[in-house]
């Protein structure tokens, strides 16, 4: 599952992520001391912790909008010293420029890196497929029920072809139902593309549910770094685990995540 | 007719083709395309039009009957000296040569106005070495009516156009800039950490977040600054006009043609309200992507 399928930029990689000795915070409390983690390149990591233990705020630093305190962080071995278009971020509301139609969202980081019209048009038009929201293309944000905006989200951030997508708790605002919808589409678009992708949500279920990792966080910071077998996964957080080892193993990380959890509270 | 384009390409949303089917349920329902303004009904109508009629009627019997009861009617006109002298103004050409000195004075300054104090309240609101710059001058001239800076136009500038345009733009300038930057200061973050994260440059944040997500406020700062950049204009023309709607409202006055001052008055309501109805139609037009009210297809 780590090596997906480059349908789309065959030639194109996932980017790895590379956090050494960072401090994060705003203004003079440091949210996070010290934080070393690393990206593989194409993987899919999920940051799971309570509100308050940083998660967004190291997305937040990866995507370059926060410059850590201390410590240094590095895309592929560069140095990440502000925003680039090779780091795309999905937000979990408000994301979208509500003056711009969907396919103005979605041609926005074409447009930003100089794609010609017809061009933009075209690649927009082709994410807004692949989300499910063909002929939806004219309407306006505050046309669609928000989890269509965040499919807009996805292909906007995917348009611009970037190496890694930073989700932000994208689902966080949505109701269990169209939840599970999204988690569905997401893990199928993704398999379009070969990025990295670093997602964070406070939901151990959806974490399990996406992440070939899983990094634990708590008020000290990482607590734990879990590898997720692939047979772990389930197709929805409402199946149950399947008899046998792989169910076992899942019952087995899920209690050891919120073990984890549990102890930072 | 946007609401029924929606509803026609709502089926082709619930039935996603590619990876995985979102629920029908997230489909949202029709957006109610009337506002909630309550529209009088035919009684109201009538009510209406009666109170006007009633008003007209009151000011026609008390000047006709020269009332002087504490307030004096005796010598105000009567609506149909008014009328009879609106009429004449209209088929006059000098009535339409002081209408075309106004507009133009005020939207001269109106427009000089719009340009900078956008301009300046997104510089103040922006960047901290502008507003340490020009917040100090601003906020020191901000309580002062425009009106009565006219001594300082009259001794400024060289003609009195000039000076009747700056007090236009003084007028106009501050609303527009006080709620540019307010606007701008209250716009979410995450459109700009949006835009930034797709590699937008300032350029783009500018034209990309700042400018359309400020604009409905910069409307509303619009309509204020149009008010009182009319009630200014006229103001400055009855003081150091030649021309002007406001000038030949005072200089009716003074040759006692008081039905003349009638006229002009109305005039002035009548423009005023133009103008305003004008900056609300188009702040609409541009604002329609708002979620609730000011999008009314």
């Amino acid at each position: 599952m780590t090596a997906r399928t480059a349908a789309v930029a065959p030639a194109r990689t996932g980017m790895a992520v590379t956090l050494s000795g960072v401090t994060l915070g705003y203004g003079r409390a440091a949210v996070l001391r010290d934080i070393d983690l690393d990206v593989r390149p194409g993987e899919l990591l999920v940051l799971v912790g309570p509100s308050g233990s940083g998660k967004s705020t190291i997305l937040r630093a990866i995507a370059g909008l926060l410059a850590p305190e201390a410590g240094t962080i590095r895309a592929d071995g560069v140095p990440v010293t502000g925003p680039g278009p090779d780091r795309a971020m999905v937000f979990q509301d408000d994301g979208l420029l509500p003056w711009r139609t969907v396919r103005g969202n979605v041609e926005l980081p074409l447009s930003i890196r100089k794609v010609a019209s017809a061009e933009r048009r075209r690649l927009a038009d082709g994410w807004i497929e692949r989300v499910g929201l063909a002929g939806c293309a004219d309407r306006l944000p505050r046309e669609l029920s928000g989890g269509m905006r965040q499919r807009v989200q996805l292909a906007r951030s995917l348009a611009g072809s970037p190496r890694a997508v930073l989700m932000d708790e994208p689902f966080g605002a949505l109701d269990a139902q169209t939840r599970a919808g999204m988690q569905r589409l997401l893990t199928g678009v993704l398999a379009l593309t070969p990025a990295t992708v670093v997602f964070v949500t406070h939901d151990v279920d959806e974490a399990l549910l996406l992440a070939d990792r899983i990094v634990v966080l708590g008020r000290g910071g990482v607590r734990a770094v879990l590898d997720v077998p692939p047979g772990a996964r389930a197709a929805s957080p409402a199946d149950p685990p399947p008899a046998g080892a792989p169910g076992g193993v899942r019952r087995a990380l899920r209690d050891q995540i919120l073990t984890e959890l549990e102890d930072t509270a | 007719m946007d609401a029924a384009t929606a509803a026609a390409t709502r089926p082709a949303a619930a039935r996603p083709t590619e990876p995985a089917a979102g629920p029908a349920a997230e489909i949202p329902a029709p957006v109610p395309a009337a506002g909630r303004r309550r529209r009088p009904d035919a009684a109201g109508w009538l009510i209406r039009a009666a109170a006007l009629a009633a008003a007209a009627a009151a000011w026609q019997l008390l000047t006709t009957a020269d009332v002087t009861f504490g307030l004096r009617f005796d010598r105000l006109p009567s609506p149909a000296e008014v009328a009879g002298a609106f009429a004449g103004r209209l088929g006059s050409a000098p009535y339409y040569l002081d209408l075309a000195q106004s507009v133009l004075r005020i939207l001269t300054g109106f427009v000089l106005a719009a340009l900078a104090g956008v301009a300046a309240g997104v510089l103040v609101a922006r960047s901290r070495r502008a507003g340490d710059l020009l917040l100090p001058v601003l906020e020191i001239v901000r309580p002062i009516p425009a009106i009565a800076l006219v001594p300082i136009a009259i001794l400024v500038f060289p003609r009195d156009e000039q000076g009747i345009v700056f007090i236009t733009f003084a007028a106009a300038f501050f609303p527009i800039m006080v709620s540019t930057r307010h606007a701008v200061r209250a716009l979410p973050t995450s459109w700009e950490d949006a835009v930034r994260t797709m590699g937008g440059g300032r350029a783009r944040v500018l034209a990309n977040v700042i400018l359309p997500g400020a604009l409905p406020g910069v409307f509303g700062g619009l309509s204020v600054g149009m008010g009182v950049a009319w009630i200014c204009v006229i103001s400055a023309e009855m003081i150091s006009g030649e021309f002007g709607v406001g000038y030949r409202t005072w200089h009716a006055y003074t040759v006692v043609d008081y039905p003349g001052v009638i006229v002009g008055m109305a005039t002035i309501g009548a423009i005023g309200w133009l103008a305003s109805a004008a900056i609300e139609l188009l702040g609409r037009r541009l604002t329609r992507w708002l979620p609730r009210g000011g999008g009314r297809p």
